[in-house]
């Protein structure tokens, strides 16, 4: 399967250009940029991994690729993500979140059905990768 | 002889029993400057021939607060210059004789705290019927900040829904099951499958769809929350779709909501006509319990379409504000039901943002500040396709729903492909946005080039690329963008 | 650059243009008027003002061949300019910034200004995510490392500026098109550097002296910072001022246009207290922006030398 998680998911996977461009964007906005990644893809697994902290001073985007790479190096086979952190007033939150790096394998979920009383079905979603511990996944 | 549109000062006379005009009385005003406190209402008035506008303004004023048609003793037990209404100016509406503005400020203690209902009893209650005037139209509010800060507001709101459905900086793609009726539950939830899988974020409940004999509602709930999660699990995100929990009494809407978040549902649904209150008690108990909140503005234009009398949809995005849903429709600009690009994007603005200025261009005659409530997610549903994706994001930005129902299920290649498509064309539409591409005049190259590595996008865009819903629209702003008004 | 058409009508591609405009070019592109810029608002300067018009026609010459197909490779546009303080380096590096962004070499075009303190941590670890932090920053405009020498200190081996030098010549080599380092300092212990460091010597393409200013200059550099302040010289005391140029160029700590702003701030106090002191009834906009001979002649460089100067470290500090 393909994580479909981010806003690009369903495009071809990024050039460190298209990487650039977008976190410009973000960049022009007013926004940090953050790279986090995991080898825990579970759809509410909110907290990645922080490469470091969001870039609050940096005018260009180059920076983020810079980072993106270094993230790759040391993490190359899990996945990494680009954030965009808005910090102004009503928001104070993500505007932006794109998969910048995949594993090789992208095992998926299961999806574990636990039934019980009058047809109601409690559902959990598991990711296949977390059954090897943290640190093992993802050869 | 009394002047028929001054105020009455002398107690004798004001108060001698009879008939009085309603400028008499005292609900004209002119020199009246509104309290930052008064809550403001700004009424289309088409008096009966004959019927000067300042005495047909104040007679709203008075109708609408403490008057009746005759003159009470009882007043004077009251503060009732406090009470009374006051109609402060009247404008002659641009281009169209016979109409007018008419401002009327009500005080603060005339309105119980947070109660939409009693609102709405006054300001709009008896004074709709009123025989002096042939039409009577609310177009716009201002809430001060002291009534806002009375409301709860939208139970999740539009930062929050973000972060539990893990989804940023695009549009949230939706999709209402169809057939509207008929499916069945097993049925019904195959649909949900399909979509969620191929790449939406939601599906939904149509505003009819409750308990019926095709499908009752313990079925639809089951098989949808199977489809859900199976998407969820294909896919790695959160899915959701909104179950409609609309019933005939509160007990029973109470029960559905319970049931759906047993079922680990992210978000319920309601129907604008169970009525003010229900969407209030619906809203407090979706913040109590972490569930989104969508409102289908079913009904809603009976009384807000015509230019000339009922209520501006503004005003009833205005109050679902306060009442607190996440989620109401608000129009597609391009799609098959009404809403010009002007309009609607007034009625955004109040969904979306934390201060509106006075924009008279968008229909918005107050500055309305909102006091940190909520932000409501726009969602935009009706005739709507993916060939149409660079207007739908230059028009409606990006926190909106897009809701492609026909334009998902009527994918030739079917259901899954139909949501894949539209999925496709959204990324590649605001991925080329923040590229800094323009896509208002370059959307359909974009859409092109994204077609090429995505073939259901590609069919997508051959079988709907002639559909377009261009008709005049009834309720277009009186103002043009450089509007003259006398201040 | 005469040789350039026959070469393009073999080589260029159909889909290429056939020729392009130099002309057109070096106007449209704003090259021109940071050249004039520069003309006009810097004194003297003449070889590195040369050096700057060759390596913008080298630039523009370079991109015209990268549009007809026949380069492909950002050219290093590294640089260092060395020089004693005060002789405009850092006003020179703004330029270099612009002109470079213009041409569409670096995206933002922006200056970021380090020195060694700025890259190197004191203790293990705190230098890699230093010297990246202000990388990242340069990123998109151009990095001056003033006094870059002092990254390398051969007498301390453990010395942490060894792992700056290694990520700053990594992302020099890597990262070309993202960010332009220029390191700045005076020319011998620049050339001693080179020597020790032969990683930069290969990745630095252009190298630009700028002279110390002659005495016509520095005195001319006077007159125009005093009119930018909307002062000017007396004639008496313009005199002075030559007279003071002369001697200080000979004292301790002598930095050029540097050595001249301080000591016209210095000119600037006493004219306030002379005018104070001495002012018997209301004074008029000629009294009030005149500096004269005393304002001057009061300085210690007239009696021999700055020795009891309590500024020196800040002068000497480029």
């Amino acid at each position: 399967m393909r994580l479909r998680q981010g806003q690009f998911s369903f495009l071809p996977d990024l050039t460190d250009d298209d990487i650039r461009v977008q976190a410009q964007y973000a960049i022009d906005n007013g926004w940090a940029v953050s790279v986090e990644f995991t080898d825990d893809p579970h759809p509410r697994n909110t907290y990645w991994e922080m490469w470091g902290h969001p870039m609050f001073d940096n005018p260009d985007a180059a920076a983020v690729v810079y980072e993106v790479n270094e993230c790759r190096k040391a993490h190359g086979g899990k996945y990494i993500r680009v954030m965009a952190f808005d910090a102004s007033h009503g928001w104070e939150s993500i505007r932006m979140s794109f998969i910048v790096n995949r594993p090789k394998e992208e095992p998926g979920f299961r999806l574990v059905r636990q039934e019980s009383a009058g047809r109601l079905v409690r559902y959990t979603v598991e990711s296949y990768a977390t059954r090897d511990p943290e640190g093992a996944r993802y050869a | 002889m009394l002047d028929n549109n001054m105020k009455v000062t002398d107690a004798k006379k004001r108060y001698s029993a009879g008939v009085l005009k309603y400028a008499q009385m005292g609900y004209w005003e002119p020199d009246y400057q509104p309290k930052d406190t008064d809550i403001i209402a700004l009424f289309r008035i088409t008096p009966q021939d004959g019927v000067d506008e300042v005495e047909a303004a104040a007679a709203v004023a008075g109708e609408s607060s403490t008057a009746t048609w005759t003159v009470v003793w009882t007043d004077r037990l009251t503060a009732c210059e406090k009470y009374r209404a006051k109609a402060y100016r009247v404008d002659p509406v641009p281009n169209s004789p016979g109409e007018f503005f008419a401002y009327i400020a009500y005080d603060l203690d005339l309105f119980e705290p947070g109660s939409i209902a009693n609102l709405t009893a006054s300001i709009i209650g008896n004074v709709f019927g009123f025989k002096p005037l042939k039409a009577l139209r609310l177009e716009d509010m201002r809430l001060p900040v002291a009534y806002v800060k009375t409301f709860q507001g939208p139970a999740t709101g539009i930062v929050v829904e973000r972060e539990r459905l893990n989804c940023y900086g695009r549009p949230l793609l939706g999709a209402t099951v169809k057939p509207k009726l008929g499916l069945s539950g097993r049925n019904y939830g195959r649909v949900v499958y399909e979509a969620l899988k191929g790449g939406l974020d939601f599906t939904k409940d149509d505003e009819n769809i409750n308990s019926q004999p095709f499908m009752h509602w313990r079925d639809r709930f089951l098989y949808c929350m199977e489809a859900v999660n199976r998407a969820c699990a294909a896919t790695g995100e959160v899915k959701g779709t909104y179950l409609n929990v609309t019933a005939g009494t509160m007990e029973e809407m109470y029960e559905r909501a319970e049931f759906a978040k047993a079922l680990g549902s992210t978000i319920v649904m309601i129907d604008l006509v169970i009525g003010y209150t229900a969407i209030q008690s619906m809203a407090k108990w979706a913040r109590k319990n972490d569930m989104i909140l969508h409102l289908h503005r079913a009904g809603h234009s009976t009384y807000t379409r015509q230019r000339t009398h009922g209520v501006s949809f503004r005003v009833i995005a205005k109050w679902m504000r306060l009442a607190g849903v996440d989620h109401l429709h608000a129009g597609t600009v391009v799609g098959k039901l009404e809403g010009d690009p002007a309009t609607t994007k007034g009625y955004y603005d109040i969904f979306r943002e934390e201060y509106n200025p006075m924009a008279l261009e968008n229909g918005i005659f107050f500055d309305q500040d909102w006091a940190s409530l909520n932000k409501m997610m726009p969602v935009a549903s009706g005739g709507i396709h993916a060939g149409q994706m660079h207007q739908l994001l230059t028009y409606l930005g990006e926190d909106v729903v897009l809701q492609f129902g026909g334009g998902t299920i009527g994918h030739p290649h079917g259901i899954e492909a139909g949501a894949t498509a539209n999925r496709v064309a959204l990324e590649a539409m605001v991925f080329a946005r923040n590229a800094g591409r323009d896509i208002w005049n370059e959307g359909e190259d974009i859409l092109r080039d994204a077609a090429r590595t995505c073939t259901p996008l590609k069919q997508a865009l051959d079988v709907w690329k002639d559909v377009t819903f261009n008709y005049a629209s009834t309720d277009a702003p009186d103002f043009a963008p450089t509007p003259e008004v006398s201040a | 650059m005469t040789d350039e058409p026959t070469a393009l009508e073999e080589k260029a591609s159909p889909s290429l243009p056939q020729s392009v405009d130099l002309a057109a070019a070096f106007e449209e592109s704003g090259v021109r008027d940071v050249l004039k810029e520069l003309d006009d608002t810097m004194i003297g300067l003449a070889p590195v003002k040369q050096r700057i018009r060759e390596t913008a026609a080298l630039l523009l010459v370079d991109q015209a061949r990268r549009q007809l197909g026949l380069a492909t490779e950002t050219p290093t546009l590294h640089m260092s300019f060395t020089g004693n303080p005060g002789t405009g380096k850092t006003t020179v590096a703004l330029k270099m910034a612009d002109l470079l962004h213009r041409l569409g070499y670096v995206r933002k075009g922006h200056l970021v200004t380090v020195t060694r303190d700025d890259l190197v941590g004191q203790y293990i670890g705190h230098t890699a995510p230093k010297t990246k932090e202000v990388l990242k920053k340069a990123m998109g405009g151009v990095l001056f490392i003033d006094e870059a020498y002092y990254l390398y200190r051969p007498e301390n081996e453990r010395d942490y500026g060894q792992e700056a030098i290694e990520i700053l010549l990594q992302v020099m080599e890597n990262n070309r098109d993202d960010l332009v380092v220029i390191l700045a300092g005076y020319a011998d212990r620049m050339d001693r550097f080179f020597e020790s460091n032969p990683g930069f010597r290969s990745r630095i393409a252009h190298h630009i002296e700028f002279p110390d200013y002659t005495n016509e200059e520095l005195l001319k550099i006077a007159e125009i910072m005093l009119s930018e302040q909307n002062y000017a010289f007396d004639p008496a005391a313009r005199v002075a001022m030559a007279e003071y140029i002369a001697s200080r160029r000979g004292q301790q700590h002598f930095a050029n246009a540097r050595s001249i702003r301080n000591a016209l701030d210095r000119a600037r106090l006493r004219q306030a207290n002379r005018l104070f002191n001495e002012a018997a009834g209301p004074l008029d906009a000629a009294a009030l922006s005149a500096i004269a001979e005393t304002d001057i002649r009061a300085s210690r460089v007239f009696r021999g030398g700055l020795d009891t100067d309590r500024k020196p470290a800040r002068e000497a500090a480029e």
